[in-house]
């Protein structure tokens, strides 16, 4: 985080009856940030982006806005904006009077200046001449446009996003994607984003703040979350990792399977355990070996179990000789490079610096 | 060849389908209002009916004062009655919508058709018992020293046909509200908020708009029968209070003039159907962006 946090959350909890959705949440998040909460369902997220936005009371702790106590402020009175999971369009109303829908309160504005910002706000989301149109005659990706520019033409210091993405389908979400980005640097707001799909959270944010049961388990940016998660349960979230059990000497590891091998601190985050641990390594950083390519360091023996065919990539299934349970192995499929079948024996090749350890 | 057999076939068997139905439609519904039609064209003859097609009755009944009258206190009275009815039960189904947690909302509707479990007849007899002279309400608003004698604007005219009739009618406005509240989708009075709208301007807004359909609904389904009803004006309404339908019922039975009560009927049908249109026409208007 860069800049000053526009949103400051200290000892954040809340209960609904017995059920504790939120423990104790300290969160800053910086001017200007695209910032993301990613979780399964159920993991307070949404609990939390609702909190922000002025939807719900928290039980205990301080939540500031912009270095203001948001205690007593309801959500109509806070310099935030949301855009809703089922984006909320007003049924009633056309594509301009849903966008204009917040400048009523506007008095210093006249209708012209208001009709020329409902046009820009619509031209900047790429809806340009829909204005007129019924609400009803928009498509799924258009809703959420408008949702955008209905929430973007009030300037909030913060705008809340509360799984935008999750009903369109898989192109127009990359699209999306890449949009929100741009129009997140072009406008420079705080943009808060609740998703549940890691890849979503790694493409658009700046930091990601992963949550499972109330709590924030990693805050990080992507590559960091990515490479160097803090506890096995965020790595299992965050894309795939294999895992296998190692005996730890120090900074010597005996994994199985793989063998010996020796790690620097930074590859515990969470600290080196003693004894007994396990450690995760991703399939993009292991590799097949074919006949013909040098040897590098570090290789293993194992068996093709199972595999899954991607077009670009192959996933392979690999039982290392010594293990129970078979590593994910990806690879890219490159020209005149063979697919292994089942039951073939393969030469696996990894690296040290690659992995992970945890307790 | 073969496709044109298989359609008139099909035909056949739809046609076969929709025949006791169709027929039940015809015997019930388009028979009698046909058969009161012709009869406002024609005129009683002492005894007999006179066949011949006249526009008699018509002109006697836009040109007797009575009838015009009653007609237009009919509409006043079932226009009262409505409007009574609608703003007293919007808030309620406002409340079993928004304010009862959703595993109670069913039991609160069936509570609220209790009361009208008991037949109509019984309880417009209450209501006579409860604004007579010596009623439930006089004698309380005695006993408490609000008031010195006996209110008589209570019973025996307008004031309790529309009081009994709103009453009665309650439910039937209730649940088509009910219903259309329920359909509106909350995230939308979040977003209102989240714009910058307090409660009041939300409602505004949002809330009572989209209710329009089932407002428009609870409109219909109470105007409708109370402009035609004959019973309440009859037992509580007393000289003032009476409508249309007594009138008609008056022709056809006590003064053994079908023709003429035929044509009145017809006339309280058309209004009826011109004050129905105009709010189908605004349901339509507020039904816009609606899929």
């Amino acid at each position: 985080m860069k800049n000053p946090p526009i949103v400051s959350l200290r000892g954040v909890h809340k209960y609904y009856g017995n059920y504790h959705a939120l423990r104790g949440i300290d969160l800053d998040i910086g001017a200007g940030e695209f910032f993301s909460l990613l979780g399964p369902s159920g993991c307070g997220k949404t609990t939390l982006l609702r909190t922000i936005a002025g939807f719900e009371d928290p039980s205990d702790g301080v939540l500031l806005l912009d270095g203001k106590d948001m205690a007593h402020v309801p959500a109509n009175r806070r310099p935030t904006n949301m855009v809703f999971q089922s984006y909320a369009i007003f049924p009633h109303l056309t594509v301009a009077e849903n966008v204009a829908f917040g400048l009523r309160r506007r008095s210093d504005l006249d209708r012209s200046a208001k009709q020329k910002m409902v046009e820009e706000s619509l031209e900047m989301v790429g809806l340009g001449g829909y204005g007129g149109r019924a609400a009803h005659a928009l498509s799924g990706g258009q809703r959420q446009r408008v949702a955008l520019a209905r929430a973007l033409i009030l300037h909030p210091k913060v705008l809340l996003l509360d799984e935008p993405l999750s009903a369109l389908d898989k192109k127009l979400r990359e699209q999306m994607q890449n949009e929100l980005r741009r129009l997140q640097r072009h406008v420079g707001i705080t943009f808060i984003l609740v998703t549940h799909d890691q890849e979503e959270a790694l493409i658009m944010s700046d930091r990601i703040a992963v949550m499972f049961e109330g709590e924030i388990a990693q805050l990080a940016d992507p590559q960091t979350l990515y490479r160097r998660p803090v506890t096995r349960r965020v790595a299992d979230f965050i894309g795939v990792m294999n895992f296998l059990p190692a005996k730890v000497d120090g900074r010597t590891l005996e994994i199985a399977g793989l063998g010996r091998a020796e790690v620097q601190p930074d590859q515990a985050p969470s600290g080196m355990p003693s004894g007994s641990g396990h450690i995760g390594i991703r399939p993009e950083t292991m590799s097949v070996l074919f006949e013909g390519e040098k040897t590098p360091v570090r290789v293993a023996d194992g068996k093709v179990v199972e595999l899954a065919y991607y077009g670009d990539m192959t996933y392979y299934q690999v039982l290392l000789d010594g293990t129970e349970s078979p590593v994910t192995v990806s690879m890219k499929n490159l020209v005149g490079r063979k697919v292994l079948e089942r039951g073939d024996r393969a030469r696996i090749s990894w690296d040290e610096r690659s992995l992970v350890v945890f307790p | 060849m073969a496709m044109s057999r298989l359609a008139r076939s099909e035909a056949a068997r739809g046609l076969l389908m929709v025949s006791p139905p169709a027929l039940y439609a015809l015997l019930l519904l388009a028979v009698p209002l046909a058969a009161i039609l012709a009869f406002s064209f024609w005129s009683q003859d002492f005894l007999t009916i006179d066949f011949t097609p006249t526009l008699k009755n018509y002109r006697e009944a836009f040109s007797e004062p009575l009838y015009m009258q009653l007609m237009l206190r009919s509409v006043l009275i079932a226009g009262s009655v409505t409007l009574a009815t609608v703003i007293l039960a919007f808030p309620i189904a406002y409340f079993v919508s928004f304010h009862v947690p959703p595993h109670r909302k069913s039991l609160w509707i069936f509570l609220i058709t209790i009361p009208f479990w008991t037949s109509y007849l019984i309880r417009v007899f209450l209501w006579k018992v409860i604004l007579g002279y010596n009623g439930v309400l006089n004698t309380t608003l005695q006993g408490l020293g609000i008031t010195d004698e006996p209110l008589t604007f209570i019973l025996y005219n307008a004031n309790a046909v529309v009081i009994t009739l709103a009453h009665a009618f309650a439910p039937f406005a209730i649940l088509p509200i009910f219903v259309s509240l329920e359909k509106i989708d909350r995230s939308l009075l979040e977003a209102s908020r989240d714009l910058g709208e307090n409660h009041v301007m939300t409602f505004l807004r949002v809330t009572l708009p989209l209710a329009v359909p089932g407002i428009v609904a609870a409109v219909l389904i109470v105007f409708i029968p109370t402009i035609g009803d004959y019973v309440t004006p009859r037992l509580v309404g007393g000289p003032d209070g009476l409508m249309i339908a007594n009138m008609i019922q008056t022709q056809f039975l006590k003064l053994n003039n079908a023709p003429m009560g035929a044509a009145l009927a017809v006339i309280a049908m058309s209004i009826v159907t011109l004050i129905a249109l105009f709010f189908l026409f605004l349901n339509r208007k507020y039904l816009r962006g609606r899929s």
